[in-house]
């Protein structure tokens, strides 16, 4: 049962980065719309070379 | 694939004009120029799955070229963007002809190319874009004429601080949902363990671990997640006001510290999974409540945005194109044919046809001539027109409506106050029992006495009393607004839903309130129908008779001079070489050169003739004809089982004959407003709910005495009216679907509160005697109060077809063939 006391922190830091994310994707608005999201995946297509660079999105 | 026939990009089959190779170099058709450049750019920019994707066709883009430099102005930029410390700006868009997650899709990857678009996101369901731009890199013109090219119609939004707070306060209660959940899927695992444990045996060094463990991911939850029940319960006490969350802040403070204590001593029960499982289902609760409150928020938030994103303003120095904030009043604008109307104002020239859907619901314009008011916001569908401003901002129709919402949600009805009143007793009576149980528990067995405390102040939590009546009130209101229906008094949904009799004004409430030509009759064979309409309408024009707006519908003939108009008698003037008359028979027959005969006209029929030196040329029967709806909206009030009256100022005969159309009512002629009010109290000694509905302006003193008044007003005069209920409309039809949603959000609201008493008379008793653990009553209480919230959410579904509003024509009936 040793293992417990690894696996028990390890757990707690799981959630705590789980929270974190959380935080995170709420802060920059992937919450705000649930909706469009979901149809726009089918049509994101990254075989087709994109003109501008995705990089200048900055969140 | 389109077929070759149809338009490769909106697909109309309107006739090809252009044909176009693409860059990949297969020729396709097209409609007109605008599709063709749409398209030229979509694959220029490698865009082309688009078409693959879309699920309707679009809609063509007009081709016209439109400056968008107004928008470059200081003023502009300064009105709909929003500056950010890195010098950046946003700006919020709503974007018309966007259907499908494609067009979100084109917009955001089109876009993209432009140089200094730092962000973009397209919010397909609500036709929204976020963008965030560098204006020294992409002037604001740029963005927008992109945006049109693609064959949209980008309209800016204001920078409002109010749409931001909603959304902060919605991440905020997200977080804390996300906090809670976590947590308790944590804090469950330690427990089971800790329950497996203490029936199977467990080191008691893991033990502990596993409560220090559950204390450590409690402690957030408690202090973070949990904090608006702290809040509350504070500022309740600080109030002297026992609010419901005090017992909520009381059992999961409770069941921490105990907890904690217990952790810290290192024996003892530990009751964190409960305190957490509480925080997070009440949250939940709270999160779907606020979701339906802030919905309604919105939809008020969309009328507001209604104003066109510029104006042609007309000043002594001439035209100029300005954004609506410029304006004040008396400015003197023109409202292009397409355009919406940039504030309340008063048509100065011109004649069009205005769609006031979003103010009132209904669906077909309606007519405005020079003299008649406008509503900003509402869109004119026919002619340029000039107007003069009368309201902006604070003083428009818009602001109005506003302000009558926020009114009636300012009201509470009796039954969600009762509730209050009722939740305080239940709280402190709560309170009292939890003693009880713990003297008891005491002296029985102390060891239990605490999980039965805190078993009994969570599971009698009374949020099904004081949640769900506030739930159930603003889906209905809004279920009722999209109605055209708006309530200003929060009491008035109660009273509505309980009357048994409706009493009805006559005059421009079950008719239109104006005289509509009904029919033309020659009296001359040289004569015909469309000169004599049109004489009549040029010299009518100059009338300010309320009988010449009869025919303000009718086009003019051109140039009447010398026209003059005689008070009670009718108007004379010369069109070309001939002179006419219009007015009543004795006065234009005075016009003849040779004595004519009175035309016979049946009694009690209201019309007035046409003539020239000749003779006559012919009568106009007018009569104020009844709301197109009027008889459905009748037959439908009696299927709810509501008595339908007809009190009338107007002349007996007229009354009745009215009452004959509608399937003969109890109606009552030759009153006056005293009278009226009479009517109403001796309805009322009999014990009857009356329900009155008026104009709302002439019939002030009788709607304040009736138990619930609703006003019928065109929309123009909202500032005035008193009525509890204002019907935005030109049409009946809402009135019984409104008293029908009344009812069911009266019967929702009981069928909540039924639900409350049942649960906490069967719960109170268990949790009390020791049967329940704390964390059965934690799943208990917050099933009921998601239960209850969901039972409100029911109303926001639309009625059931029977009493939906009439898709009957709301419009005065044109006047029949002769």
């Amino acid at each position: 049962m040793n293992i417990l006391y690894l696996l028990i922190p390890l757990g707690l830091v799981l959630v705590a980065i789980m929270v974190a994310a959380f935080f995170w994707a709420t802060k920059s608005g992937q919450f705000d719309d649930l909706e469009t999201p979901a149809v726009q995946i089918l049509l994101d297509d990254d075989s087709k070379p994109m003109r501008h660079d995705r990089k200048s999105r900055d969140a | 694939m389109p077929s070759l026939e149809t338009c490769f990009h909106c697909g109309s089959g309107a006739a090809i004009s252009v044909r176009a190779f693409g860059v990949d170099g297969i020729e396709r058709s097209f409609c007109c120029g605008g599709c063709a450049a749409a398209t030229g750019l979509i694959f220029a920019q490698g865009l082309e799955r688009y078409y693959a994707f879309r699920t309707a066709s679009d809609q063509a883009p007009r081709y016209e070229q439109r400056s968008w430099s107004i928008y470059d102005r200081d003023r502009a930029l300064r009105s709909y963007t929003h500056v950010r410390e890195d010098g950046d700006r946003e700006l919020s868009l709503q974007i018309d002809g966007m259907h499908c997650a494609a067009c979100a899709w084109l917009l955001d990857n089109s876009l993209r190319q432009l140089e200094g678009i730092r962000d973009i996101q397209v919010n397909a369901g609500s036709a929204r874009a976020e963008i965030r731009f560098d204006p020294a890199q992409v002037p604001l013109s740029r963005v927008l004429h992109s945006i049109y090219t693609l064959g949209y119609e980008p309209r800016p939004l204001s920078f409002t601080p109010g749409a931001a707070t909603w959304l902060v306060e919605r991440r905020t209660a997200l977080k804390r949902l996300a906090v809670a959940g976590f947590g308790m899927m944590q804090v469950m695992t330690y427990a089971v363990s800790l329950y497996a444990g203490a029936l199977q045996g467990i080191a008691p060094e893991l033990e502990q671990l596993l409560r220090f463990v559950s204390l450590l991911v409690a402690t957030p939850v408690v202090l973070y997640a949990a904090q608006p029940f702290f809040i509350a319960a504070w500022r309740g006490l600080r109030e002297h006001t026992l609010v419901m969350d005090l017992p909520v802040a009381l059992s999961i403070a409770a069941a921490y510290l105990w907890s904690v204590w217990s952790t810290l001593r290192g024996h003892g029960a530990v009751y964190f999974d409960s305190a957490v499982m509480f925080t997070f289902f009440l949250l939940l609760g709270r999160f779907v409540e606020m979701s339906l409150r802030n919905g309604f928020g919105l939809q008020q938030d969309a009328i507001a945005r209604l104003l066109p994103e510029s104006i042609l303003r007309i000043t002594a120095a001439g035209e100029e194109r300005v954004i609506p904030d410029e304006l004040c009043a008396g400015d003197r604008v023109r409202i292009l044919p397409g355009e919406r109307v940039p504030a309340d104002g008063e048509i100065l020239c011109g004649r069009t046809e205005i769609d006031e859907s979003m103010l009132t619901g209904e669906s077909l314009p309606r007519a405005r001539a020079a003299g008649e008011n406008l509503i900003a916001g509402t869109l004119n569908l026919a002619n340029a027109v000039d107007m003069r401003i009368t309201g902006v901002g604070q003083d428009s129709t818009l602001a109005a409506v506003s302000r009558l919402l926020e009114r009636a949600r300012a009201s509470r009805p009796h039954i969600a106050e009762a509730a209050d009143a009722v939740a305080v007793w239940f709280v402190a009576g709560v309170l009292v029992l939890a003693l009880i149980a713990a003297l008891y528990w005491l002296h029985v067995d102390a060891a239990r006495a605490f999980p039965t405390v805190l078993a009994v102040l969570v599971v009698t939590c009374p949020c099904a009393l004081s949640l769900a009546t506030p739930a159930a009130l603003a889906a209905a209101t809004t279920q009722l607004s999209r109605m055209g229906l708006i309530v200003t008094r929060g009491r008035a949904l109660e009273t509505l839903a309980r009357a048994d009799c409706v009493v009805f004004d006559k005059t421009g409430t079950l008719t239109y309130g104006q005289p509509v030509l009904t029919e033309i009759r020659l009296l001359r064979a040289d004569a015909s129908r469309e000169r004599s309409l049109a004489i009549a309408a040029a010299l009518e024009r100059h009338s300010e008779h309320p009988i010449a707006r009869a025919f303000a519908k009718e086009s003019p003939a051109p140039s009447v001079s010398d026209s003059r108009s005689w008070s009670g008698l009718g108007v004379e003037g010369r069109i070309g070489e001939q002179r006419y008359r219009i007015g009543r028979a004795e006065f234009v027959r005075e016009l003849c050169a040779t004595p004519v005969a009175a035309p016979h006209i049946p009694e009690g029929r209201s019309s007035i003739l046409l003539g020239d030196t000749e003779g006559l040329l012919a009568e106009f029967v007018l009569c104020d004809a009844l709301r197109a709806d009027a008889g459905r909206a009748f037959e439908q009030l009696r299927r709810l089982g509501l008595e339908a009256l007809i009190a009338s100022g107007d002349r007996a005969a007229v009354v009745t004959s009215v009452a004959r159309q509608l399937d003969g009512p109890r109606s009552l002629g030759d009153l006056t407003a005293a009278d009226k009010l009479a009517y109403v109290h001796s309805l009322q000694a009999q014990r009857r709910i009356v329900a009155m509905v008026g104009d709302g302006v002439n019939d002030a003193p009788v709607l304040a005495g009736a138990d619930v008044s609703v006003a019928i007003g065109g929309g123009t005069d909202l500032a005035k009216v008193t009525a509890d209920i204002v019907m935005l409309g030109e049409a009946l039809a809402p009135l019984p679907a409104g008293i029908e949603t009344a009812r069911r959000c009266m019967r929702i609201i009981r069928q909540n509160l039924a639900w409350a008493v049942l649960y906490n008379a069967a719960a109170v008793p268990l949790a009390a005697s020791g049967w329940l653990q704390p964390w059965m009553a934690a799943i208990g209480m917050s099933a009921s109060s998601l239960l209850v919230t969901l039972n409100a959410l029911r109303l926001l579904r639309a009625p059931r077809p029977a009493a939906a509003a009439s898709d009957l024509p709301h419009h005065p009936p044109q006047v029949s063939p002769a």
